[in-house]
């Protein structure tokens, strides 16, 4: 019995957030950003092919309604909106520095080119082939290799900047 | 063979290369400590990233994405304008959320309540009852179907330490359910029906019982009594009702008599509230 289009979306939902997040870096804009995408596939649901990787289908979806919006608007984010983690004060420490340290990525991310942003997000976070990442993007699969490598070494430079500022900022409190 | 660029090192690690380059890296790795450091801070950056995203999975979808995804032909779905939708945010919060606090005439209501107890009578003597059904035209319908799926996604993950929550408004009182063994555990905020609505989730040691979720949401119209929805797929039992404006589900494993119960203690919780 094959599972209606409805259901299959609903399955995926919480993978295309978590990508829409990645190439939009809001909440917010991510959410709207999979509700468009929802709407697009449910009118265009004829030009899925039976036998090929729905998510597959919804992440190229996702993506190409997010390349239209960037051309067809201001891209300035709407931060004032942004719904991202609260900080509690009676958060524990460690939290607090987790949670931090996992912002920082998730900013640095945000500095990546559109295209880099997409190869991390389907690849390292999702988990998928350099063939199914090339898939999606439509381009060769050496063209997702380059633009992988070159993500991951700018990601790991921002990181290693970001600690070594840390630790000089540590180094000037200890001193003082 | 040369050394590994970083190309061929992220490839490697990424398990996307044949046999015979792999074994190569694999050698110059064992040879070299430097390109071993690089590899381990590759490595270490890439499950930073992973890490940082993931918490996405465990939040709970909202309700407009589960509408858009039934799409605009489900029967009673509500897909939020995206435009409206942006407009609404950008509203301060006090407005949305004013509806949280008690006003007047509920604590009017809730003052004739006191002293009654938790009585049937203040219920329909018989709620209405129904299977594992789909389209029941009943206004909530769409909202009662979407449930199960959210307990099954989320109420689980809720009970679980490390779940970030949203912070509640501070003249919000949370109902308390620790005579059923259940502890309150946070809240998240959805869409339902185009109005802002509350998850509430709880938790309880008694594995037999599971996790609870509780729904509340901003629904102008006509009150309906207590409905009963059984949903075989995960097991999971719903009590929905609607009450002064506003609309509000139970949802669980537990079985359908203990969360009646629980069903019960919330209407007249609410209706103080």
């Amino acid at each position: 019995m094959s599972v209606s289009i409805s259901d299959q979306l609903i399955a995926v939902l919480p993978r295309m957030r978590r990508f829409a997040r990645g190439l939009t870096g809001s909440a917010v804009e991510a959410d709207d950003l999979v509700q468009a995408a929802c709407e697009r596939a449910l009118t265009r649901a004829h030009q899925f092919q039976e036998g090929t990787r729905f998510d597959s289908w919804m992440f190229r979806i996702v993506q190409t309604v997010w390349i239209d919006q960037l051309r067809a608007r201001d891209t300035r984010r709407e931060e004032a909106e942004e719904e991202g983690v609260h900080l509690g004060t009676d958060e524990p420490g460690r939290r607090v520095e987790a949670r931090l340290a996992l912002e920082e990525v998730r900013n640095a991310l945000q500095d990546l080119p559109l295209e880099q942003r997409a190869a991390l997000m389907l690849v390292t976070v999702d988990g998928l082939s350099y063939k199914e990442a090339a898939e999606i993007a439509e381009v060769p699969v050496g063209t997702i290799m380059s633009r992988l490598a070159r993500a991951r070494v700018a990601l790991q430079a921002k990181l290693d900047a970001g600690r070594g500022l840390r630790r000089s900022t540590e180094n000037v409190k200890a001193d003082g | 063979m040369s050394k590994p660029t970083d190309e061929r090192l992220i490839a490697y690690l990424d398990g996307e290369l044949e046999d015979g380059e792999r074994a190569e890296i694999a050698h110059w790795l064992e040879q070299d400590p430097e390109l071993r450091d690089r590899a381990a801070a590759l490595s270490e950056s890439a499950a930073q990233l992973r890490a940082a995203f993931d918490e996405v999975l465990r939040e709970p979808v909202p309700e407009r994405l589960m509408a858009a995804a039934h799409g605009p032909a489900a029967a009673g779905a509500t897909v939020v304008d995206l435009a409206a939708a942006r407009e609404q945010r950008a509203r301060p919060r006090t407005r949305e959320h004013r509806w949280w606090v008690a006003p007047a005439a509920a604590a009017a209501i809730a003052g004739l309540i006191v002293g009654i107890g938790i009585s049937k009578s203040l219920l329909p003597e018989q709620p209405t009852v129904t299977g594992n059904t789909s389209g029941t035209g009943e206004p909530s319908a769409n909202f009662v179907q979407n449930i199960p799926g959210y307990y099954l996604h989320y109420a689980t993950a809720a009970s679980s330490e490390g779940t970030s929550f949203d912070k509640l408004p501070q003249n919000f009182r949370v109902p308390d359910l620790k005579p059923w063994g259940l502890e309150y555990r946070g809240a998240r905020f959805v869409m339902v029906e185009g109005h802002e609505a509350m998850q509430l989730f709880y938790r309880t040691d008694n594995k037999a019982l599971g996790p609870v979720m509780v729904m509340v949401g901003d629904a102008p119209g006509i009150d309906e009594r207590p409905r009963f929805k059984h949903v075989d797929d995960g097991d999971v039992n719903v009590w929905s009702w609607r009450s002064h404006g506003h609309t509000y589900a139970v949802a669980g494993t537990a079985n359908m008599g203990y969360l009646w119960n629980i069903q019960n203690d919330l209407a007249y919780q609410f209706d103080g509230i």
